[in-house]
């Protein structure tokens, strides 16, 4: 083991080399670090976002098979006006894909719309008061009205507002313990223009059936975000006079009929990446002819692709550091060799292995590349933290451009209308807002980077002196020492 | 000890050899000078004696075995110690761990010694203010003492030196001549120098001049 105590007197005499050495070595390894951080920050936040942005299956009439029946019926009976018919989800049905073991939860959504009463609605210019469920999809319910009433389980996790696109402001918003209530959670423009505030009261008259009034507590107010009102277009009413409720009251505006039913129910996923299975799974409990499953991950696939390839790069810039450090490495111990030839003669004179002369070398750089790791450590996060945020940066707006330039035709297709208003590239927009949030990369160095450095560091060094001892190999003594 | 039988060695052309068809014997306790003109070939000559070439006819044997049988390697670490002109020494270490170094290296007999390896050191001249210091802060003479010191704590019983005297005053020539002879004569080891001064090779029990491709005896 003479060479260890060799490699350390020889460190430690020329300590100026040294330092050089594990100045080079740190700036090498601090890159190194840089890209392990940023892809393990990368894997983390994916995961994150993955469990953050989810997916959903969304159970509705089958509007394609109803479309078809149509069109036959109208070309056998040329005198009665064609009409399509859209068969209401069957809340037993919901219940059943509910217990299915990748739903995290449930939200039933059955919007009508109905006449103001006690209220005076918000207008705006371009809107005439009419219905028309935005351009997402057609509301089922045939009546119309000058305010949506949007049926949810809760409020939380309608699309809106799980996307952040509207917030309570006051109140609360509508949860499943409003179920058979009169509660209702309206907009803050509406509000303020009628003086209406949480606890009040707002009646509406029904705009089918016996048109019987409806009076409703208020127990929350929303904001709803102007990306929402000016994406809904042109033939939408204004999104003030949108007013949320339980589904089992909008049922009931709807009619007797419509008890135990909802537009669409959607299935928060847990699972993502499973989408498709639930989907699969949850055709076998619904009659298919009449109803459809729709699945939506395009959120997590923007979030996905967003992180993926963050990662990606990351990958990269560890490879080419790790590759360039390599060659950097190996160049200056191979300088070094070529300046201790004498020295290497004189080893080689007392009969040394030349093994030995390379365990020698591979020791030096080790105890330089050992102080490297730790000061690498030190300064890592820093390169990490700018290295971080400038990549993030980058990407979410390459990703957002990508995605509302090819468009997501339909919305996410979701038919029948289950309150998604300004699906299309409004709903593109949000995800990508969203994305952004999610890929905020969060960086600090872990004891399992500092392991990975170290075992980068410990392969760059034998690779390079692997590389470098080939001039070792072939060096003769004669040669050195007699000139 | 160390016998050479038609040994021959070239460089390019086989047809032009340094030397050719030559049988030597070197014998323990002795100390031998090879002189001759500059280019001959005497260094050339030394390399293969002390195990860092091989010939290119004949063959070299110590104790009647031959060197490519005892491998080159090990025939370095255990029979021969070489001293230079220069470069003898590993600049990073005290005289005191050159000589620790070499003798794990070569696994010596004392191998781990300091106390003899300092002994030795002393008696070259190399004091205790010295011993610790770093060997590129001492004079060329006292380098040179340190690399002789070096082969006196290895246990190899032969000692090749090329123009070890080349960088030394005259004071300095004479004292590490004078510990060339100890070796040779208290130690009991065979000690071959190649020198071109005449006072040099004066000192040396034996002498060969290598000219015209052969070795003759000077007396
Ligand atoms: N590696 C080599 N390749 C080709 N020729 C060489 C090589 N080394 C030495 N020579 C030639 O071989 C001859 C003998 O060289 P060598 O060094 O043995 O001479 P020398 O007797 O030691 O001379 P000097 O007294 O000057 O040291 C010289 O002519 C030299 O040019
Ligand atoms: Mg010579």
């Amino acid at each position: 083991m003479n060479f260890i105590k060799r490699a350390w007197l020889n460190v430690w005499a020329k300590k100026g080399r040294s330092v050089l050495l594990i100045l080079v070595s740190s700036a090498i390894l601090m890159f190194v670090l840089a890209g392990l951080l940023i892809r393990s920050a990368a894997v983390k936040a994916t995961n994150q976002a993955k469990a953050d942005v989810g997916a959903t299956v969304t159970l509705s009439a089958n509007r394609q098979a109803a479309f078809k029946k149509m069109q036959s019926s109208s070309s056998s009976s040329k005198s009665s006006r064609p009409k399509l018919s859209l068969t209401p989800v069957k809340l037993s049905d919901a219940s059943k894909i509910a217990k299915l073991s990748n739903v995290k939860s449930t939200n039933v959504t059955s919007s009508t719309a109905v006449n103001a009463s006690s209220y005076d609605v918000v207008s705006t210019s371009s809107s005439l008061g009419g219905n028309s469920g935005g351009p997402g999809g057609m509301k089922s319910s045939t009546s119309s009205g000058d305010t949506q009433i949007d049926g949810v389980t809760a409020t939380s996790l309608a699309t809106d507002f799980s996307s952040k696109q509207s917030k309570i402001t006051k109140g609360r918003g509508i949860t499943a313990a409003d179920k058979n209530t009169n509660h209702v959670v309206i907009e803050k423009e509406l509000a303020s223009q009628n003086d209406l505030t949480v606890g009040d009261t707002v009646t509406v008259k029904e705009s089918s059936g016996d048109k019987a009034k409806v009076k409703m507590t208020i127990v929350g107010i929303y904001k709803a975000s102007s990306t929402s009102s000016s994406s809904a277009g042109p033939m939408s009413t204004d999104p003030s006079n949108t007013m949320y409720t339980s589904y089992t009251l909008a049922n009931t505006f709807k009619g007797s009929k419509y008890a135990g039913t909802a537009d669409s129910v959607t299935f928060n996923v847990r699972n993502p990446a499973k989408v498709g299975s639930l989907k699969t799974a949850g055709k076998k409990l619904i009659n298919t002819s009449k109803y459809s499953l729709s699945t939506d991950d395009s959120s997590y696939q923007t979030v996905k692709a967003s992180m993926n390839s963050v990662e990606g790069f990351a990958n990269k810039i560890v490879w080419l550091v790790a590759i360039a450090g390599t060659i950097i490495l190996a160049l200056i111990v191979i300088l070094m060799i070529r300046e201790r030839r004498f020295e290497i003669g004189v080893l080689l004179s007392l009969g040394e292995a030349r093994w030995k002369i390379i365990a020698q070398f591979f020791t030096e750089m080790l105890m330089v590349i050992v102080v490297a790791v730790a000061i690498a450590g030190a300064g890592g996060k820093f390169v990490g933290d700018q290295l971080g945020s400038q990549l993030v940066a980058q990407s979410t707006t390459t990703q957002t451009t990508s995605t509302s330039a090819s468009g997501q035709p339909g919305g996410g297709g979701q038919p029948g209308g289950n309150g998604t208003r300004g699906g299309g590239p409004g709903n593109t927009g949000s995800t990508s807002k969203q994305a952004t949030k999610k890929t905020d990369l969060d960086i600090s160095v872990s004891a399992v980077n500092l392991a990975e450095l170290g075992g980068f560091g410990l392969a760059i060094t034998f690779l390079s002196i692997m590389i470098a001892s080939g001039g070792i190999l072939r060096l003769e003594p004669k040669k050195v020492l007699i000139s | 000890m160390l016998k050479t039988t038609d040994l021959g060695y070239w460089y390019q052309d086989k047809q032009q050899p340094l030397f050719e068809g030559i049988n030597l014997e070197f014998e323990a306790g002795q100390s031998y000078a090879i002189i001759g003109h500059s280019g001959t070939g005497k260094t050339t000559f030394l390399s293969l004696i002390a195990g860092l070439d091989r010939p290119k006819a004949g063959e070299i044997s110590l104790d009647g075995k031959s060197l490519s049988k005892i491998g080159l390697t090990t025939y370095r670490r255990h029979d021969v110690s070489i001293v230079f002109q220069a470069y003898n020494l590993f600049t990073y270490m005290s005289p005191l761990n050159n000589l620790m170094t070499a003798m794990a290296i070569t696994a010596a007999e004392h191998a781990g010694d300091r106390d003899y390896a300092q002994k030795i050191l002393e008696d070259l001249g190399i004091g205790a203010d010295l011993i610790n210091r770093n060997v590129q802060r001492l004079s060329g003479g006292q380098q040179q003492r340190v690399a002789i010191a070096r082969t006196m704590a290895c246990d190899a019983n032969l000692v090749v030196a090329d123009e070890p005297t080349g960088n030394l005053d005259e004071d300095n020539t004479k004292e590490v001549i004078a510990q060339f002879q100890r070796i040779a004569h208290d130690q009991h080891k065979c000690v071959i120098i190649v020198t071109h001064e005449p006072n040099v090779a004066d000192q040396c029990d034996h002498q060969y001049r290598l000219e015209n491709k052969q070795f003759t005896a000077v007396s």
